[in-house]
């Protein structure tokens, strides 16, 4: 170069084009792979966020059988049950077969194996015409021949034998060929043979095509065979569809994707501003800048949904067998929503592009010599989101009062889709533009009388409110995913006299006190016997680590007047022994005086018109009582009208039994006759399997049933997994975004360091700001979680807050901000740098 | 010719009552070839100078010139154009950016303005070169010394066709050896046509300069005529 006269440089044109581009999307790249430790809480909040959307969808694409007709008809379009008594029955099943077919047949005959659950030997050609859902090999082969069998695993497991075992039943000795099941409903127990092979059949199931459908939906009858009973399945199966519940999954963890991406990358942006600030002091334009933020979105999008891809297929195959267990049938794990997959993973990709734009062009629009001195962006005022939230909000309600909750509103076909997962969306908007908003709450606690550090961590958040906003944005919707989870649940059990949820824990097993040896037949077991066994139960539960066998007397049955028969109450209703009480810790002291019924259902106490119906001999001794006359209750000997009810939480939840109890009290005033209804074991771990095949060898032996854990879900281990879950995504939100905070109040720090503040007042300034945005996050969540959840239900307040757990409700509120404050006030005692500004590089 | 040229430059931050002046009616012109230093106590507006004169920030009021373009109402992508092409920053604390090798940093200028790789990377390589850390071409800036870093951040500033050097502090974070190399490699760019403006509080380093101009409180308070020794600094006598 030499000093001579030279034109002014020409800025007519030139942006830099596609070299440009690629130059700072290659600095991206690169500082993703440098930086890839500093991202890793926010590549793992993403990565779980997509590793939970997929594994959900998997989940819910699977749960339910792909036609619940399946279980009891198979692919037929009508169903003939004859009764094994009929006195025609070779004749009427050529009959059908001739007029109606072609036809399935299948020969019940039951034997007794020691469970409530009954097991047949069953005649089937499992290649038929209608029955593919209802039987299929798992190893070995099918019987061929006579005195050839399969079993399902379960009663091979019973009896102790195995494919190319013997069998004894029914009074022949089989050769074993394989194992079977019933994918459909898998404790359906049952050892397959050849059709013709049982000899007592108890009941014939016929599978008919569409011919008989056509009888049947007509409420007509098989002509010509009056022992028969015709039926069609229920073609209209209501509810949401699994299409839309996964569209749900997808809407929910995408906008939790979204959240957490827009919480991290103004984390991100702000650590680069001085980087941002020396690209554009050598020339970059905004575009470029805005294309450095955004290329890191789709580097950090990109990396999250291969690695959540990986993960929720993992955790996805790993859950097969569990949610084989819960469900009842069988799950084929490749049966996939592929096209959820390509939608969730394209959405994630592109809402983490998206979440990377608003930052980018914040930090685009910062001026060069402010972002070279690293400080923070100006914030914008915030009652610009108000309006626009709250709109988005109450459209947001509105579409989801029109569902009309789990049910679906009537007539609304086709209504639930559109409206639930617009209304979801509107929710959702409506949290992330209002919650930012709270922060000025904050402002008001931090007033004179606050100890300065919290005063300083609480005026920052507001301060800085562009991260600050985002953080609790994000925390506020994983509370509201928690404890909408916890609000759907309860919606499940909401109704105390049958909550759903599986028959006992998996801890859990009763043993009938009776003799069985036949299904529907209970004959009184001897007194030596009862003895017997007593002892024998007696020494299982020691080996399963339980004190002992808890008896369980029977004494009356609890029921609604004014409700029909199956709406009323069911599960157990036994004596509350003390044994039986001290199995859950129960004290008598803990039991009001003049109790009759205790429970652990949730509104069960709340209900009128209770009575509990006394089995025998049941009559008051307290003359001083209620007249009988004033009650609805009629029978005043047989019945005991509004009983006096206390809710104890201590007795088990989530399972039918044993949650309701009548006291000794009770049982004392109106002397009822008791009765052993059997014995209960409470382990205190999830029983074997071959823990229970020892507790069936007992029982085989005395023809006593055995009652043990069969499918459902808890919705109290729901319910816990769902708070857990939200406290965990909410402080991984937290703890990504607080960092920032407080580091972008790093200069700050330093001044109070040098004037003194000691480790304990920066340990209470960061766990202040976790515990500020927990706080608001966990109250913001929640109330958002109850007003949508009322608007989707219908419900009241009142009536909520009675189906709901509240424990779970609490630990969130109080829970979070507390586990925050703790995490804050561990980790941030570090000496801040004495260097005042580091260098970018 | 004049490249940078500030007339009646003033520039107030914040609003009355809690307005601060930085600078009040600077005049100031610096020709090709031409280096000058600025220098004078803390506050006393160098660095807003500097940023000023390279676009970073607007003036409150008077008109700025590079290379003969005003730069009052030019849009923004428009003014990062004009520092691609002719203005480049050395600053105190490098401001290399992470991730990338010194070559790459050097050749950022020019793909920023859209030349080809190659082309961008031997013109990076042949700055590099003329400051002696062409073979630290492919470290990253973490890799290098402080005294490479610096050098990296002028191959940078002077890499294509740039004709205005700003430099904050160049050597403040360097030794006093590496502090005077660094003097001596703007010089050399000078020499080349350049035109600097380095701002320094040392009168050592501002001996290398063809002209010191002196600020307090925002205004020329005095400037050396000809280029000047260290030791004509020391004295009243050497400023006017």
């Amino acid at each position: 170069m030499s000093i001579e006269l030279r034109e002014p440089p020409d800025l007519a044109k030139g942006q830099g084009g596609i070299v440009a581009r690629r130059a700072v999307v290659r600095w991206a790249v690169r500082l993703f792979r440098r930086e890839w430790r500093q991202q890793l809480l926010v590549l793992s909040l993403l990565t779980v966020a997509v590793a939970a959307t997929i594994w959900g969808a998997s989940v819910i694409t699977n749960a339910p059988l792909a036609n619940p007709n399946w279980v009891k008809y198979g692919t037929a379009a009508a169903l003939v049950k004859l009764p094994g008594s009929d006195p025609h029955l070779a004749a009427d099943i050529a009959s059908i077969e001739h007029r109606w077919g072609p036809a399935d047949v299948i020969e019940n005959q039951a034997i007794a194996a020691g469970t409530t659950q009954p097991v047949y030997l069953r005649a089937e050609d499992p290649r038929g015409h209608f029955d593919g859902p209802l039987v299929s090999l798992v190893s070995g082969s099918y019987p061929v021949g006579p005195g050839q069998v399969a079993l399902t695993s379960q009663v091979a497991s019973l009896y102790g034998t195995q494919v190319g075992g013997r069998w004894r039943a029914a009074g022949v000795t089989w050769r074993v060929t394989g194992i079977v099941e019933d994918p459909s409903q898998l404790v359906d127990e049952f050892a397959l043979v050849t059709p013709g092979q049982v000899r007592n059949p108890s009941q014939v199931t016929m599978l008919l095509g569409r011919a008989a459908a056509r009888l049947a939906n007509a409420g007509l009858t098989l002509p010509g065979v009056p022992a028969a009973t015709l039926a069609a399945p229920n073609e209209n199966v209501g509810g949401l569809s699994q299409a839309t519940l996964v569209l749900v999954a997808e809407v929910l963890g995408l906008a939790f994707i979204g959240l957490v991406s827009v919480a991290s990358f103004s984390v991100m942006a702000q650590r680069r501003l001085r980087a941002l600030g020396m690209l554009s002091a050598i020339g970059a334009t905004d575009r470029n800048l805005r294309l450095v933020m955004i290329s890191g979105g789709l580097v950090v999008g990109v990396a999250a949904a291969l690695a959540g891809t990986a993960a929720g297929l993992a955790a996805w195959f790993a859950y097969v067998p569990t949610l084989q267990q819960a469900t009842g049938h069988a799950v084929d794990a490749a049966s996939l929503p592929w096209w959820a997959f390509g939608t969730g993973i394209g959405f994630a990709i592109a809402t983490s592009v998206l979440a990377s734009r608003r930052p980018a062009k914040t930090m685009a629009a910062v001026p060069v010599v402010t972002a070279l001195s690293g400080r923070p962006a100006p914030q914008k005022a915030a009652h610009r989101s108000a309006v626009p939230g709250v709109i988005a909000f109450a459209l947001g309600l509105a579409c989801l009062a029109f569902t009309g909750g789990l049910a679906g509103a009537p007539g609304g076909e086709g209504r639930p889709p559109l409206f639930l997962v617009g209304g979801l969306v509107g929710v959702i908007a409506g949290i992330v533009l209002l919650a930012p908003l709270a922060l000025s709450v904050l402002t008001a606690g931090s007033g004179q009388r606050m100890p300065v550090a919290i005063r300083i961590a609480l005026r920052d958040l507001v301060r800085y409110r562009a991260r600050s906003g985002a953080a609790l944005a994000a925390a506020t919707f994983a509370v509201f995913l928690a404890t909408v989870t916890g609000l759907v649940g309860s919606e499940r059990t909401a109704n105390p006299l049958q909550p759903s949820g599986p028959n006992l824990s998996s801890s859990q097993l009763i043993v009938v006190a009776g003799r069985s040896p036949s299904p529907g037949m209970m004959i009184p077991l001897t007194s030596a016997e009862e003895a017997s066994l007593s002892r024998r139960l007696n020494r299982l539960a020691l080996s399963l680590h339980a004190r002992h066998a808890v008896p369980m007397e029977h004494a009356a049955g609890l029921f609604e007047a004014n409700v029909p028969p199956n709406d009323n109450f069911t599960g157990s209703f036994e004596v509350a022994t003390p044994q039986l009480l001290a199995t859950y810790g129960i004290k008598a002291s803990q039991i009001a005086p003049h109790t009759d019924i205790l429970t652990s259902r949730p509104g069960l106490a709340g209900l009128s018109h209770l009575e509990i119906i006394w089995q025998s001999g049941g009559n008051e001794s307290d003359n001083n009582s209620q007249p009988a006359s004033s009650r609805p209750c009629k029978l005043s000997a047989d019945c005991l009208a509004s009983p006096v009810m206390q809710t104890v939480n201590a007795l088990p939840t989530g399972t039918s039994a044993p949650n309701t109890l009548i006291t000794e009290y009770a049982v004392r005033k109106y002397h009822p006759q008791t009765h052993l209804d059997g014995w209960l074991i409470q382990a205190p771990a999830p029983l074997t399997a071959a823990q229970i095949r020892a507790a069936r060898r007992v029982t085989l032996a005395y023809q006593a049933p055995l009652e043990i854990a069969a499918g459902g879900t808890n919705v109290g281990e729901i319910t816990a997994v769902g708070t857990a879950l939200g406290i965990l995504i909410a402080l991984g939100v937290l703890a990504a975004c607080i960092g920032l905070i407080r580091s972008e109040a790093g200069r700050d720090l330093r001044t109070l360091t040098a004037t003194g503040a000691s480790p304990s007042t920066r340990r209470t300034i960061t766990a202040a700001t976790a515990a500020g945005i927990g706080l608001l996050g966990a109250v913001l969540g929640l109330a958002f979680a109850v007003v949508a959840y009322m608007a989707w239900a219908h419900a009241d307040l009142a009536a909520l807050f009675g189906d709901v757990p509240l424990t779970d409700l609490l630990i969130l509120v109080a829970g979070l901000p507390l586990i925050a404050a703790a995490g804050g006030w561990l980790f941030a005692g570090r000496e801040p740098p004495a260097i005042s500004r580091q260098p970018i590089e | 010719m004049t490249v940078l040229e500030l007339r009646g430059v003033s520039k107030t931050y914040g609003q009355e009552p809690a307005a601060v002046c930085a600078l009040g009616g600077v005049d100031l012109s610096v020709r090709a070839g031409e280096m000058v230093a600025v220098m004078g106590p803390s506050g006393s507006g160098k660095s807003t100078l500097l940023t000023i004169a390279g676009s970073l920030e607007e003036p409150t009021s008077g008109e700025v010139l590079v290379c003969g373009l005003a730069l009052a109402g030019m849009p923004r992508a428009r003014k990062a154009r004009l520092r691609r092409r002719a203005i480049g920053f050395v600053f105190q604390d490098f401001n290399l950016l992470p991730g990338l090798t010194a070559a790459e940093n050097a050749a950022l200028p020019l793909e920023l303005d859209g030349v080809a790789v190659p082309k961008a990377r031997a013109a990076a390589l042949t700055a590099l070169d003329s400051l002696g850390v062409a073979d630290r071409a492919a470290r990253f800036p973490d890799q290098l010394s402080g005294g490479e870093r610096q050098r990296v951040a002028i191959a940078r500033a002077v890499v294509g066709d740039r004709r205005l050097l700003l430099a904050d502090e160049p050597s403040g974070a360097l030794d006093s050896v590496n502090a005077d190399e660094v003097m001596r490699l703007l010089h050399e760019a000078c020499q080349r046509g350049v035109a600097a403006v380095v701002v320094t509080h040392d009168a050592q380093l501002a001996a290398w300069a063809d002209r010191v101009v002196f600020l307090r409180d925002g205004r020329v308070s005095g400037q050396t005529a000809q280029p000047a020794g260290p030791e004509s600094l020391l004295s009243p006598e050497g400023t006017r």
